[in-house]
């Protein structure tokens, strides 16, 4: 051990050195396609940059000033609370409830779980083009249906229903995700405990609460991470269904920064609001990598 | 208590129904609408059984539209960019696997925030830097951009899958003679084979399904088939017939090659966390 703490990169030189060449080249080529960028973004959030400028001038903590003081900036970040929230406890209930239907039913559970698992492989902009399509006010199939239902609304022209679409959307793409993730747990749940259930005299719901759920614990944080950090990720239902309208309705920060940088041209100001973005996603990173160890260990 | 269970199951089934409705009944209504006529497409409730036309996809791919071209990009960007990210993945998840270095943990934080940074967050310094090489409206960028998640998507499954594979089998390689390298190459790649065919589904899917840092890093005669799905919403109006169309010939490859490996879905969509 001593001795090992005093090599600077490898444990075991001798034995890794081929790992270490073969590892090298991803390493480099990460470098320069993220730390390098990243470090860009830092400086550019100290200057005065906008596209059309030859040389950025100096702004010292003007844009992160800017930035930290804009309502407009917060306002995005709430939004985006309430869109990953939203979204997130959405998926969260429905994707582990179809999970338990998909457990307990008998018979082709592996046909039913490969087709709801679908809408997962439909490109983004794909979900927005086809629901804007479902809830167009003239020719929309579920604005036909909620129109039946007596409900007339302009979902996605509507401020107080775009979130709630553009949310559902998500929900419509993802579930599947937290569903086959915990039901691959699910799968994995020894019998032992169960069958003891039984002959307790448990019934299902029991089970589920007190034996099903627990076990796959860690595999509902997993999905619930993973989401979390995508649903950061993306923004592409959003431009292509609102805009991030109506009246700013369903601007979140990823769509706020899209704004700032390449309709206002305001490229220092975006890097800086970028950063806390990056923030945000780092810190669900070192969860994730926190959750995976401690399961490992 | 027969009869109990019965119903009960009967529940599960209605419930099982009205989920896959809800999943499927978009796609399908997206797949129908592609092949009907503007009147039947907008008849409510929408007509189930029609003769389908395919006037919009012989439009897309034989008009005077730029579509087959669109497709082109699409194909280039996404199988190059998977080779590539491949071939750096496949060795580097190697050595992430089996390297035991000082600092594999941050290597592994720093893969796994790389592949999770937000896309405008990184479109942004890339932007910048691309425009600074010529960069913007060129396959090459795209490609780069693309990188910037495939890698470290490649190296993170690639280093979960080459660490199901026991140690012993290219040690037992080597004591037969072969060097390290040959060893991984003749041993453990055939090995991980599954998992690496997986890994470049997930790859050409990703690249694939792409929007926003082809919306940013394209250019005429770069562009991709989600661009052109973007192209047909203007201020006048969409033409959705050709986004539906547009947006079937999007989804369906992926959804083949998604049933391809579906056995490794879970594992790659959790990024390697549930096996």
């Amino acid at each position: 051990m001593q001795q090992a703490a005093s090599r600077p990169l490898m444990r075991k030189p001798k034995r890794n050195r081929t790992e270490f060449w073969m590892l090298l080249p991803s390493i480099v080529v990460l470098a320069a396609i993220s730390i390098f960028p990243f470090f860009f973004m830092v400086y550019a959030s100290f200057m005065d940059y906008s596209l059309d400028m030859d040389r950025p001038r100096f702004a010292g903590f003007g844009n992160w000033a800017d930035t930290l003081t804009d309502t407009a900036f917060w306002q995005s970040w709430g939004r985006t609370l309430v869109y990953a929230g939203g979204g997130l406890l959405a998926q969260l209930v429905f994707g582990c409830a179809i999970a338990l239907l998909l457990y307990h039913i008998p018979r082709f559970r592996n046909l039913f779980s490969t087709l709801f698992m679908l809408p997962l492989f439909v490109a983004p902009i794909v979900t927005g083009l086809l629901w804007r399509f479902l809830l167009d006010p003239t020719y929309g199939l579920y604005h036909w249906v909620l129109n039946t239902f007596g409900l007339d609304i302009q979902v996605l022209g509507d401020p107080s229903y775009a979130m709630f679409a553009v949310i559902m959307m998500d929900v419509w793409e993802w579930t599947p995700l937290i569903t086959i993730i915990v039901l691959a747990g699910l799968q994995t749940v020894p019998e032992e405990p169960l069958e003891a259930a039984d002959v307790d005299g448990a019934n299902s719901w029991q089970k589920i609460r007190y034996i099903l759920l627990p076990m796959v614990r860690r595999m509902i944080v997993v999905a619930l991470l993973v989401r979390s950090m995508d649903i950061l990720r993306y923004v592409d239902t959003i431009v292509i269904t609102t805009e991030g309208g109506p009246a700013d309705a369903t601007k979140t920060i990823g769509y706020y920064l899209m704004q700032v940088a390449f309709r206002f041209q305001d490229i220092g100001g975006a890097a800086s609001v970028g950063l806390t973005m990056l923030l945000a996603s780092i810190l669900m990173g070192r969860f994730f990598i926190k959750v995976l160890r401690s399961e490992e260990a | 208590m027969q009869h109990r269970q019965k119903l009960l199951h009967a529940v599960l089934y209605a419930l099982m129904t009205l989920s896959l409705l809800w999943a499927l009944v978009p796609i399908l209504h997206m797949i129908l609408s592609s092949m009907k006529t503007q009147v039947n497409m907008f008849e409510m409730p929408p007509r189930l059984f029609f003769t389908p036309t395919f006037d919009v996809y012989q439009e897309m791919f034989f008009g005077r539209g730029d579509f087959p071209q669109f497709l082109r990009n699409s194909l280039v960007v996404s199988v190059v960019t998977t080779a590539l990210c491949l071939l750096l993945g496949v060795m580097g998840g190697f050595g992430l696997a089996r390297g035991n270095f000082r600092w594999e943990k941050d290597v592994s934080f720093w893969v796994i925030s790389t592949r999770m940074a937000p896309i405008p967050a990184v479109i942004l310094p890339l932007y910048l830097i691309f425009s600074k090489l010529n960069l913007i409206g060129t396959t090459t960028g795209l490609v780069l951009a693309y990188t910037t998640f495939n890698l470290p998507f490649a190296l993170w499954m690639m280093s979960t899958f080459f660490k199901d594979v026991p140690a012993d089998l290219e040690e037992a390689a080597m004591i037969d003679g072969c060097g390290k390298f040959r060893a991984f190459w003749r041993v453990v790649v055939p090995a991980a084979a599954p998992g690496i065919v997986a890994t470049a589904v997930l790859c050409l899917m990703f690249s694939w399904n792409d929007y926003l840092f082809a919306s940013i890093f394209t250019g005429r005669g770069t562009q991709t088939v989600p661009i052109a799905a973007s192209l047909l919403v203007s201020q006048s109006g969409i033409k959705w017939g050709q986004a539906m169309a547009t947006g079937t010939v999007i989804i369906m490859p992926m959804l083949i090659c998604g049933l391809l490996v579906r056995k490794y879905m879970v594992r790659g969509l959790s990024m390697g966390a549930v096996k």
